[in-house]
């Protein structure tokens, strides 16, 4: 039987090579941190069911490769994307200036209305820092993204980086902001949308989210 | 006393005149036994008044059982509808609620036959409508089964509880929905039945309905607020229409519950769902309107890319993804090629024009057809750095890691979660590795299944049999990357780039790799792809049409069959073939093999003049004076289409060709040494041109030729102005070929063109170009049997080898372990034939005369092949040093130059 969920969205992981990319998505789906992880070649898949206010949703995320030479392939997969983990590594300036590009990357490949959260991973080493929480915030602001920062090797922030993406994306199909059934919105109704109808109201309040984001 | 005696008398007489006047017994014997089944008759015909008057004054228990199933005369007549009998025998006491040994009741039955007078009569004389039988069904559950609405009508007033369960759990309405009674489901609705109640196993009235496919039923249940839910298995309505293929029903759901069309368009990743049921559903509700047509397709499309994304992501399982992708791309395609209900726009086919609303539903599909282009790119790029910077390791730990990834997943099935642990092994393995020629390797197969998606997309815009430009395109821009995959592994061919099959601008740019393929795995391919879209005839064993039997008269066994074979049409022949004998019982495969095997003897038979014989006598070719028979063209052409036909069963013929008309089917040009089988003499003097300067020796010989036309010497130019050009030193090749046409191609073209004619009705001419001619002279007429003593007792030896000589020695172990096939190369390579002639080995002919298989010393240099001289069947061995070696370079021999000669 396959799972049940209310709605399907695409997600990205993006940014420079070397920044954890393959590893955020590895503690998020696997909830432990990847030893021995190499640089991705093109595009890597991964997808866990969770729950958001209430509804569940199936994340179907794309990792993708930071490395130049696979730019054109990865850039291929940003149309119908609903949102996008744009990574940098804190303990590199440099991974951190490259934002812009992948920034402009996003924006205009993907469709306009992606929600994107930017996430300065490896926080576990603060003594290496190079970027600051407060310049990062900053540059998030102007730009209007979410911001947080991760640590894929203790598990920090990694599960609400995700969900308040996905929150995000929900309240904007709440608020009408984003229309599912339009092509290439990167959300799908999934089948459990019609058992909710069937199911006594209360049941699915239940289980209330634990993230307090 | 007389008087008393008088009145018995008249008793008597009475009875026997009633009796006889009746034609049966009017009195009803003492036991009840043998009374009830003097009465049983009775009832089944309803003959009350005889009934009534032989149970008057009786002492018959009505309620007697009887039979094997234990049922009294109030079953008999409920069942037979016998309303009087019944009557009867309720008056006299009856009890209307004796059960059988089944526990069924009188109204059970009464029920079940539809008997409504009867079924009344038992209400009337109270009757329990509420008893249930051994298997728990009622006698509402007897009238849903077999849709009684009317009866139902009247009973439901008096049941208890309309929900009442069989020891399945199941109601009358479960069973009226499963068999789609419609008006009976409604009956049941109104008299207040649980439109949700599930069975033991979870199922409700829905899922019965759609479990069948009533569609009908089901728009009942569900515009009567019937709930949509799985049963206890998680088994959904929707799972049960797809997998009867109930289009309809499927429609309905959706209609009802419109998120069940993701679910739908979901269910085509799942490959344990059949696919032509699924399709099937899919079809039906693309028609229902042009917005489903759109919607279905462009769904489709999505599912699609998103599969085909999932393939090219390394560590997915490649199986898996590839199946499903080309699984739903199949889908999508056969529903695209439909077309829309209402067919407006139904023309515009082209690719390119994006502006209508049909193409449109390519749209989603062309993200992974971008990313597809983007890694092709990517790749050829890999390759230049490659080619520039052989020693580049740039992605030696990428390699580590995928391997590694891959190892996961084959290992996550059958052992739980293996943790990844760093074998060092392994990484020392891919240290050597290590570089972008793994990426490629890694990546080849699953670009190819994305390629050949991109095919069947590209393809099913287009009319039947044109590759699309797009794809012609496509092919054309990444031609290095995809020669590189296919030269790496031949397997990509095989498996995914069956375009190549239907394009032959496409095919010429890869042929020379798949020459290059063993010839078994063409062979597959080749009937892999002549056998598509057959219906599986070797599976099923349909049973034959009196009417496609073809009926063949052994005394003219060429025409009748000429007869026979026209009259069939070309679907019917690929089909089957089915043939008997005028006068013969037999029929089958033997039958069939006899056939080809007969005709084809007849075929060369020299009385029709088709054929030539070639100059050794082994061989035959169209005869050039076929002519004097005046249908000779339509016999080629139906000559062909034997051919054909017995390829594309599998039938081996009882001819052997030339070379050179091999090569005709083939469309191979010939050479002149391809004259050598008809006049080796004349071939001999073409070589001698060649192979000497022609410059001083006054030839005189012009483009042209003299022949013989009834008689008539006349001139015929090889080329326009031929009779004016000389034959020169640097012209004389050009003379060669074209003297060489004339001589094997001009003179018999239209008997070629017949023959392919026919030919071509079941072998497409871009499928049998798999093969040389050498091959095709196996496919059509099998492996000869070579005999290696015969081979070896009629050998000789000369330069220096003599049988002693270790190397011949070596020689003849090498042959005796060679294969079949592989001695029939090596006869090729040596003698140009096939063939063993007639009588065996003693009897090889030469280029003049018997020419006995010969082998000549060649002094050995390092990595030298044997080579041959055909004309003079000699094999000129290298003296080699080793046994092994010897093996090892003839096998190479064997394998690459069993054609394409050049002249040693």
């Amino acid at each position: 039987m396959s799972e049940t969920y209310d709605f399907l969205f695409k997600f990205l992981v993006i940014g420079s090579a070397g920044t954890g990319k393959s590893c955020l998505l590895h503690q998020f789906i696997e909830n432990k941190f990847k030893q021995d992880s190499n640089h991705t070649i093109g595009v890597e898949f991964g997808s866990r069911v969770v729950n958001v206010g209430g509804k569940t949703v199936k994340l179907q995320i794309w990792d993708t490769a930071g490395q130049e030479r696979f730019r054109s392939v990865t850039r291929s997969y940003y149309r119908g994307a609903a949102g996008a983990l744009l990574v940098y590594d804190i303990t590199s300036r440099e991974t951190y200036n490259a934002l812009t590009n992948w920034l402009t990357d996003a924006r205009t490949l993907a469709s306009p209305n992606i929600v994107i959260i930017l996430c300065g991973n490896k926080k576990d080493l603060d003594a290496d820092r190079e970027v600051t929480f407060l310049e990062a915030s900053r540059f998030a602001q102007e730009n209007e993204l979410m911001f947080l920062e991760t640590s894929a090797l203790t598990g920090e922030n990694v599960e609400e980086g995700f969900l308040k993406c996905a929150r995000t994306i929900l309240n904007k199909i709440d608020s009408g902001e984003l229309d599912p059934e339009r092509m290439g919105s990167g959300i799908q109704y999934g089948d459990a949308s019609l058992r909710q109808l069937r199911q006594p109201r209360g049941t699915t309040t239940q289980n209330k989210q634990q993230c307090n984001c | 006393m007389m008087e008393r005696a008088m009145e018995q008398l008249n008793v008597q007489l009475n009875r026997l005149t009633r009796s006889l006047r009746r034609a049966r017994t009017v009195e009803l014997p003492e036991d009840n036994e043998t009374a009830v089944y003097t009465l049983m008759p009775m009832v089944m015909a309803d003959q009350h008044r005889s009934v009534s008057e032989l149970l008057l004054n009786s002492k018959f228990d009505v309620n007697y059982a009887f039979g094997r199933v234990k049922r009294s005369l109030l079953h008999i007549a409920a069942n037979c509808g016998s309303v009087e009998c019944l009557v009867l025998l309720l008056k006299r006491g009856a009890n209307p609620n004796y059960q059988d040994i089944s526990g069924c009741t009188p109204l059970h039955l009464a029920a079940r036959n539809g008997q409504k007078k009867c079924m009344g009569k038992l209400l009337e004389y109270n009757a329990d409508v509420n008893i249930c039988n051994n298997e728990g069904l009622t006698a509402i559950h007897w009238l849903a089964v077999n849709g009684r609405t009317e009866l139902l009508h009247d009973l439901v007033q008096h049941v208890s509880n309309v929900d009442v369960e069989d020891a399945m759990g199941q109601t009358a309405l479960h069973v009226a929905c499963q068999n789609g009674h419609k008006t009976t489901v409604l009956c049941l609705l109104d008299s207040g039945a649980d439109i949700n109640r599930p069975n033991v196993s979870g199922a409700t009235p829905l899922y019965f309905a759609c479990s069948h496919g009533q569609r009908d039923t089901a728009q009942i249940l569900l515009s009567r607020g019937a709930k949509y839910l799985a049963d206890k298995n998680g088994i959904t309505p929707l799972d049960l229409c797809v997998q009867g293929g109930y289009g309809e029903t499927c429609e309905i759901l959706i209609q009802h519950h419109s998120r069940l069309f993701q679910t739908l368009i979901q269910m085509t990743q799942n490959d344990e769902i059949k696919e032509n049921m699924l399709r099937q559903v899919l079809e039906h509700v693309s028609q229902q309107s042009d917005s489903h047509y759109q919607r279905i397709l462009t769904s489709l499309a999505e599912v699609a890319t998103t599969n085909g994304h999932k393939l090219l992501s390394l560590s997915s399982s490649y199986e898996a993804q590839m199946k499903s992708l080309l699984r739903i791309v199949r889908i999508f395609c056969h529903v695209f090629r439909l077309g829309p209900s209402t067919p407006n726009n139904g023309n515009d086919m082209g690719y390119n024009g994006n502006k209508t609303p049909r193409s449109q539903v390519f749209k989603p599909l062309e993200l992974l057809w971008h990313s597809l282009d983007e890694w092709l790119v990517l790749i050829s790029t890999e390759l230049d750095r490659n080619r520039k910077n052989p020693s580049s390791s740039s992605s030696s730990s990428e390699i580590a890691s995928l391997l590694l990834k891959q190892r996961e997943v084959d290992h996550s099935g059958s052992t739980p979660k293996l943790p990844s642990l760093l074998d060092p092994q392994i990484v020392m393995e891919t240290e050597v590795y290590a570089d972008g020629e793994d990426v490629i390797s890694m990546t080849a197969n699953r670009l190819s299944a994305v390629i050949q998606a991109f095919y069947m997309c590209c393809s099913c815009q287009m009319p039947q049999g044109m590759t699309s430009p797009r794809f012609i395109e496509f092919v054309c821009n990444h031609d290095n990357v995809l020669k590189c995959f296919v030269t790496r592994n031949p397997k990509i061919i095989f498996n995914h780039f069956h375009f190549l099959l239907e394009c032959p601008e496409l095919m010429s740019r890869f042929m020379h790799i798949i020459k290059g393929q063993p010839f078994k795995d063409r062979c597959e391919w080749f009937y892999e792809h002549l056998l598509a879209g057959q219906p599986d005839s070797d599976m099923v064993h349909r049973p034959v049409n009196e009417n496609d039997i073809l009926l063949i008269h052994r005394d003219s066994i060429f025409r009748s069959s000429c007869e026979m074979v026209s009259k069939s049409t070309n679907e019917k022949l690929k089909q089957g073939i089915a043939v008997r004998f005028h006068g013969e019982e037999g029929m089958g495969q033997g039958v069939v093999r006899e056939w080809f095997d007969i005709l084809s003897n007849e075929i060369i038979n020299p009385d029709y003049a088709l054929f030539t014989q070639s100059a050794d006598g082994t061989t035959f070719q169209p005869n050039s004076n076929s002519s004097v028979n005046p249908d000779h063209l339509n016999y080629f052409r139906f000559a062909g289409q034997i051919l054909g036909l017995a390829l594309y069963h599998r039938q081996l013929v009882n001819i052997y060709f030339t070379r050179s008309f091999y090569k005709h089917i083939l469309g191979i040009p010939v050479n002149y040494q391809d004259v050598s089988s008809i006049d080796p003499e004349y071939a001999k003097n073409l070589q001698w041109i060649l192979d000497n300067d022609i410059s001083d020796l006054g030839l005189e010989l012009t483009f042209s030729v003299e022949t013989d036309v009834f008689g008539a010497m006349e001139e015929v130019p090889l080329k326009p102005g031929g009779t004016s050009i000389l034959v020169t030193q640097g012209n004389k090749a050009e003379y060669v070929q074209l003297v060489t046409e004339l001589r094997m191609t001009r003179a018999i073209q239209p008997q070629i063109n017949a023959f392919l004619q026919g030919f071509h009705t079941f072998i497409p001419p871009s499928l049998i170009q798999l093969f040389d001619e050498y091959e095709l002279e196996l496919l059509l007429s099998g492996m000869p049997e070579i005999d290696v003593q015969d081979w070896c007792r009629n050998t000789e030896y000369t330069s220096g080898y003599d049988p002693q000589e270790p190397v011949i020695q070596w020689f003849w172990e090498v042959v005796k372990s060679l294969t079949q096939e592989e001695r029939v190369l090596l006869l090729q390579f040596v003698t140009g034939s096939s063939r063993v002639p007639h009588g065996g080995f003693a009897y090889l002919m030469g280029g003049s005369g018997l020419q006995k298989f010969t082998v000549a010393a060649v002094p050995y240099t390092s990595n030298l092949l044997p080579t041959s001289s055909t004309c003079i069947n000699m094999l000129k061995l290298p003296e080699y040093p080793s046994q092994e070696i010897l093996r090892d370079r003839l096998l190479v021999a064997l394998h690459c130059g069993s054609y394409g000669y050049t002249m040693a």
